[in-house]
């Protein structure tokens, strides 16, 4: 507790002003990653979509594996997710 | 079970003239996948021909793809019709010949004639776009044109023009574009081209038409509409036969069809003049059904036997040879390809595992309820066989879904009212009952169904490789797939030896072999194996293809990536509870402590709200849970052990549904 106050003194906050601040960063640093992620699988996620739908205009049949095919980056933006609950949560 | 149904290949022989009787019975049958033949002069069949399609043929052939045109026409599909009472063969014969022609001219005559229409309707609809610029001037339309020294022209201007000669110009502001016309002396023409081109001039035809423009536009809208109407009425006709001749039509293409598909059987035979040899392939246990039922309609004037299989060379059909509750997975296997005749089939294994995970991704009783209910809804509106079978994996889903919402305590993203959640929570909020979110529980879990998902997959691999390859290749490919085991384990092993997790072993406590000065690091007992088992499996995998080895950090976003099952959980849960929040905490409740005219309406706001935002996660739900859930087999556990691209099983045959035999 006392090392806490005195950084306190140090930066000219109260401790809760300091916790506060702290659940902020946590709120940001989570919205970064999603956010983030979100934007790359969607760059990713891009080439892929306008090849899928021009295989799947060719051929039908083709659909489901193209669908396939356009979720595999999700798995960037589900990592981002995965970093945001640990920081919110855990 | 996790093996396609065993096949063999029949070899049938015979005298031409028992061609047609054997293709009847091989087509009652519907289990002969016929291997064709190919005119290369294979060994053993020199001399062979293609055979020849039997008599009657191209008489089928036309009344088939009669039919096919008017089933077109009449956009009618067999798997839209419900199946009514069969009709017999001879019936549907006489029908044939007494009907179709009548039928054929009708809806020809009708279609030609809806054709003349819809082309009168686009004709007149393009004079109606060339005379509506004119409609502001009030000249008669006769004015235009007749004359011999003087030209007319019109079109859109971007300002007024001023004429230096003698000219009668009409001019009638718009509001991007100014719309003129001009009559003026042949003979000054370049004048008034170079004065209309300096005011960005866009020609427009002038109609050849007589009278005042609005009625010619009144007259022309009168005779589409009227036009439009009788298209209408063809459509209704058209509509009647398709009622009235569905049943009839998808039957005859049914018969046809059969007889068309018998006809031409031959063409994938090897033929002489005077014998026929058929070869395909047959599922084992039906062998002595069908050479029984040849040799007794033939009077045992064939020859058929079973020719040795070459697993290695043979291209084997493949047959799913399944429980039930698992057929409908193998819609799934075939959207990825089907399983090699040698190969193991996962379909049990999908149909069991697919719904669990998107159970565990959408675990919420009230999105459970709305797909059960679709899953049987739209069964009306699917007939086909795959489209029933992709609605009966909805079902399962659903269900499992409905049983991981009562685990979770979760309806429509509330709290079941008075039901705590077994074992672990998804509630965001703990303010709604229960106690907050399981995270860091929910996250080891799911990576822990990663890791036992994962060591299947590469054990199934070491099963496919001894079962398929031979000699050295096949020992390396299972050592490899064994390394892989080795690697994550033994990587596992030493992350238990460094930090503690929930619901993971806890290894820190072993003894000691050795500390590492100065960082006040210990590694014990845990790290050495972990570090053996990480070394011993690359080894394993270098020996194989030393390209591999740049595949293992692969291991750990493979198993991570099964942390979606709660990630995309997660963020259904989200969704449901700020769609709960907005309608029913922002809009209904305030409202209805002091109930008022404008309160009645934000309560119906709300209320839609909250029926829009459900449906809309219902939606994600279904792509959510379903594709990661699919996603997670295809390329986290496939790419283990499966290979697939086995070929189609085919028997010659059909599915009868609307005709007797």
């Amino acid at each position: 507790m006392a090392a806490e106050v005195v950084a306190a003194l140090d930066v000219g906050m109260t401790v809760e002003q300091i916790k506060a601040s702290q659940i902020g960063m946590k709120a940001l640093g989570a919205g970064i990653a999603v956010g983030l992620t979100g934007i790359g699988a969607g760059v990713a996620e891009m080439a892929i979509g306008s090849a899928a739908v021009g295989a799947t205009a060719e051929n039908k049949d083709m659909f489901g594996l193209a669908l396939l095919f356009t979720v595999i980056p999700e798995t960037i933006v589900i990592f981002g997710l995965v970093v945001a609950l640990l920081l919110l949560f855990v | 079970m996790l093996k396609a149904k065993q096949m063999s290949r029949l070899l049938i022989a015979g005298s031409r003239d028992q061609m047609a009787p054997v293709i009847a019975e091989l087509y009652r049958h519907n289990l002969f996948h016929i291997e064709e033949y190919v005119d290369a002069g294979a060994e053993g069949y020199e001399g062979f021909k293609i055979g020849t399609p039997l008599s009657g043929a191209s008489e089928k052939s036309a009344d088939l793809i009669k039919i096919r045109a008017i089933a077109n026409t009449i956009a009618i599909r067999a798997d839209d019709v419900d199946v009514g009472p069969s009709c017999s063969r001879d019936e549907l014969q006489i029908k044939i010949e007494r009907e179709l022609p009548l039928l054929e001219r009708e809806v020809e005559e009708l279609t030609v004639r809806r054709s003349r229409f819809e082309a009168r309707v686009k004709e007149l609809d393009q004079k109606i776009i060339e005379i509506t610029p004119f409609s502001d001037i009030p000249v008669d339309m006769n004015l235009y044109h007749g004359y011999k020294r003087f030209t007319t022209i019109a079109g859109y201007v971007s300002r007024e023009v001023n004429l230096n000669i003698p000219h009668e110009m009409h001019f009638s502001k718009g509001k991007d574009k100014n719309f003129l016309v001009v009559v003026f002396p042949t003979e000054q023409k370049s004048e008034v081209d170079k004065a209309l081109a300096e005011a960005g001039f866009q020609p427009v035809p002038v109609p050849d038409e007589s009278g005042s423009a609005r009625g010619r536009i009144e007259f022309y809208s009168g005779e589409t509409a009227a036009l439009n109407k009788e298209i209408q009425e063809i459509n209704k006709q058209l509509e009647n036969v398709k009622q009235k001749h569905a049943a009839f039509l998808v039957a005859c293409e049914e018969l046809l069809k059969a007889e068309v598909d018998q006809t031409e059987a031959p063409l994938r035979f090897a033929t002489t003049k005077q014998t026929f040899v058929a070869e395909g392939w047959v599922p084992s246990d039906k062998v002595a059904v069908i050479t029984n039922s040849l040799v007794y309609m033939t009077d045992g004037k064939i020859f058929v036997t079973v020719v040795p299989t070459d697993l290695e060379h043979d291209p084997v059909p493949v047959e799913y040879n399944n429980p039930d509750f698992a057929k409908p997975t193998q819609v799934l296997m075939d959207v990825y390809s089907r399983p090699k005749y040698t190969e193991l089939d996962p379909t049990l294994m999908i149909s069991i595992v697919f719904p669990i995970f998107f159970g565990l991704i959408l675990g919420d009783v009230g999105y459970g309820l709305i797909l059960l209910v679709m899953a049987y809804g739209l069964r009306r509106f699917l007939k086909g066989e795959e489209g029933r079978m992709l609605l009966d994996v909805l079902r399962n889903a659903s269900i499992s879904s409905i049983f991981f919402g009562i685990v979770f305590s979760e309806f429509l993203g509330f709290a079941i009212p008075g039901w705590n959640p077994i074992l672990y929570s998804r509630h965001l909020m703990s303010e709604h009952g229960g106690h907050g979110p399981n995270i860091p529980e929910l996250l080891v879990v799911s990576v822990w169904i990663g890791i036992i998902h994962l060591t299947l997959g590469r054990i199934l691999g070491i099963i496919n490789h001894a079962q398929q390859d031979h000699g050295h290749h096949r020992t390396q490919a299972i050592m490899s797939n064994f390394g892989w085991i080795a690697v994550m384990w033994g990587i596992l092993i030493a992350i238990w030896s460094t930090v503690m997790m929930p619901l993971m072993p806890d290894l820190i406590g072993l003894p000691v072999v050795m500390a590492v000065l100065g960082v006040g690091f210990n590694l014990n007992v845990g790290h050495f194996v972990g570090a053996a088992l990480l070394l011993m499996g690359i080894i394993f995998i270098a020996r194989e293809s030393v390209l591999e080895v740049i595949e293992l950090p692969s291991i750990v976003s493979h198993v991570l990536s099964y942390s979606r099952l709660v990630a995309v959980g997660l963020s259904s849960v989200a969704i449901a509870m700020v769609v709960n929040f907005l309608s029913i905490t922002m809009f209904i409740e305030p409202q209805l402590e002091n109930l008022s005219v404008v309160g009645v309406i934000i309560i119906l706001f709300g209320i839609v709200v909250f029926v829009i935002g459900h449906a809309l996660n219902t939606a994600l739900g279904i792509l959510g849970g379903g594709l990661h859930s699919i996603r997670l087999h295809y390329v986290e556990f496939f790419t283990k052990f499966y290979k697939g691209g086995g070929k189609k099983y085919v028997p010659f045959g059909m599915k009868r549904r609307f005709t007797e035999e």
